[in-house]
């Protein structure tokens, strides 16, 4: 009789543990982030220190991380409001960037995957770029052709924004990514 | 009675959700003993469960990269991988500003050399385990034009003749912590229009197991 419940005991246990580490992989790239703003960073995904929660979620995911040493990466999917940014509407990312040889903006929709586009444009790249008087970015992420800086966002409903800074300086004595400015992302008009 | 209101206070400053868990903490405290027990014993194996699971993920991951790059290279071959597009990438989360080559290596019989010649611009080449691990890497700043380097186990290293130290000086020895994983190398294209004309510097690229 005292079966029954071991067994849902056991049941239980096991559904809540392994729902718990699905979520930590899908949600989390590891533990261990650096936050600017709506950006989030990884630096020591890139790295042999990367943490349990790290591994888990780049075997699953089957990426390889940018080695901290080649570059970092920084993702955001929201705009500095904390709203999810929205391919239907225009949204503008300004800002100086952090000191590295090179970097590049890419867009992605919400499983990762690159937006489709007649130009074939899927990001902007420091080579590319159109910069202001000060050295700053302005890009704006749009559904319609725009000219200067432009992303087309294809109207997804939600886009997510992946920055690389390729062979840029960057120190955990340094601290928090508060030490590391990234440009602001603020929604502009939806249609 | 001042001492009271003041607790009040606070009673009321504290915020629902504070309540909300209050309240449940009342209802767990009178369930019977049994049914409390239970719920602490599947808290403390789900703990263990998630600790597990996360611990092994790697090792079980199917569809890692590993996995996902062995569907197209051998071991030991530099092989061109194609460009992302929205429809497919061979690797999720690839910088399409980028063209990549991957060996996945094998250093089971013996050491693999890596060669990776300068491109128009910013050129790195990766190394990862088999379990997708970053150990490794360096960029053409670092290396000069040619990026030249033997790749080997602890073990290898620790069996290399004495007198190869003077041709060490000039060659870059890099230890790998697994015997099997990943040489990643990646050129920035900073024009569209020059897409074609680095894959092809790319394409000169060499892996293989030393003589």
């Amino acid at each position: 009789m005292r079966l029954l419940p071991l067994a849902f005991t056991l049941l239980a246990a096991t559904v809540l543990g392994l729902g718990v580490t699905w979520f930590a992989v899908s949600g989390s790239r590891g533990l261990d982030v650096v936050r600017s703003g709506p950006w989030e960073g990884w630096p020591r995904a890139g790295t042999v220190k990367a943490d349990p929660y790290a591994r888990a979620a780049l075997a699953r995911s089957g990426e390889l991380p940018i080695e901290l040493a080649d570059g970092l990466l920084f993702l955001a999917g929201t705009d500095d409001a904390g709203r999810p940014i929205d391919g239907r509407c225009v949204t503008r990312i300004s800002g100086v960037l952090p000191q590295a040889r090179l970097w590049t903006l890419t867009l992605m929709d919400s499983d990762g995957r690159l937006i489709p586009n007649d130009a074939g444009r899927y990001g902007l790249t420091s080579a590319e770029a159109v910069y202001t008087d000060q050295g700053a970015i302005d890009v704006r992420l749009s559904p319609r052709a725009r000219s200067g800086n432009w992303l087309p966002t294809g109207a997804r409903s939600r886009v997510k924004v992946v920055l690389r800074l390729y062979d840029a300086p960057f120190s955990f004595a340094s601290g928090a990514g508060d030490a590391m400015p990234l440009p602001h992302i603020v929604q502009e008009g939806c249609p | 009675m001042s001492g009271m209101d003041a607790i009040r206070d606070r009673r009321t400053d504290a915020g629902p959700l504070r309540r909300r868990l209050g309240g449940l903490l009342a209802r767990i405290a009178r369930w019977p003993a049994g049914l409390l027990l239970s719920a602490a014993v599947a808290v403390v194996l789900a703990g263990i469960a998630h600790i597990i699971s996360i611990l092994a993920m790697p090792a079980l991951a199917e569809r890692n990269a590993y996995a996902r790059l062995s569907e197209l290279a051998e071991s030991n071959m530099m092989v061109m991988l194609p460009d992302p597009t929205p429809q497919e990438a061979v690797l999720p989360m690839t910088d399409p500003a980028f063209i990549s080559a991957v060996c996945l290596y094998d250093l089971s019989q013996r050491p693999v050399k890596v060669r990776v010649p300068a491109t128009s611009d910013y050129t790195s080449v990766s190394f990862y385990t088999a379990e997708g691990l970053a150990f490794y890497a360096l960029s053409d700043q670092a290396a000069g034009a040619v990026i030249e380097l033997d790749l080997m186990t602890a073990a290898q290293k620790a069996a290399l003749p004495e007198d190869e130290e003077i041709t060490a000086a000039d060659r870059l020895v890099i230890v790998s912590p697994s015997v099997e994983g990943v040489v990643m190398v990646r050129a920035f294209v900073r024009e569209r229009g020059m897409r074609a004309g680095v894959r092809k510097q790319l394409e000169a690229a060499g892996c293989g197991q030393a003589s």
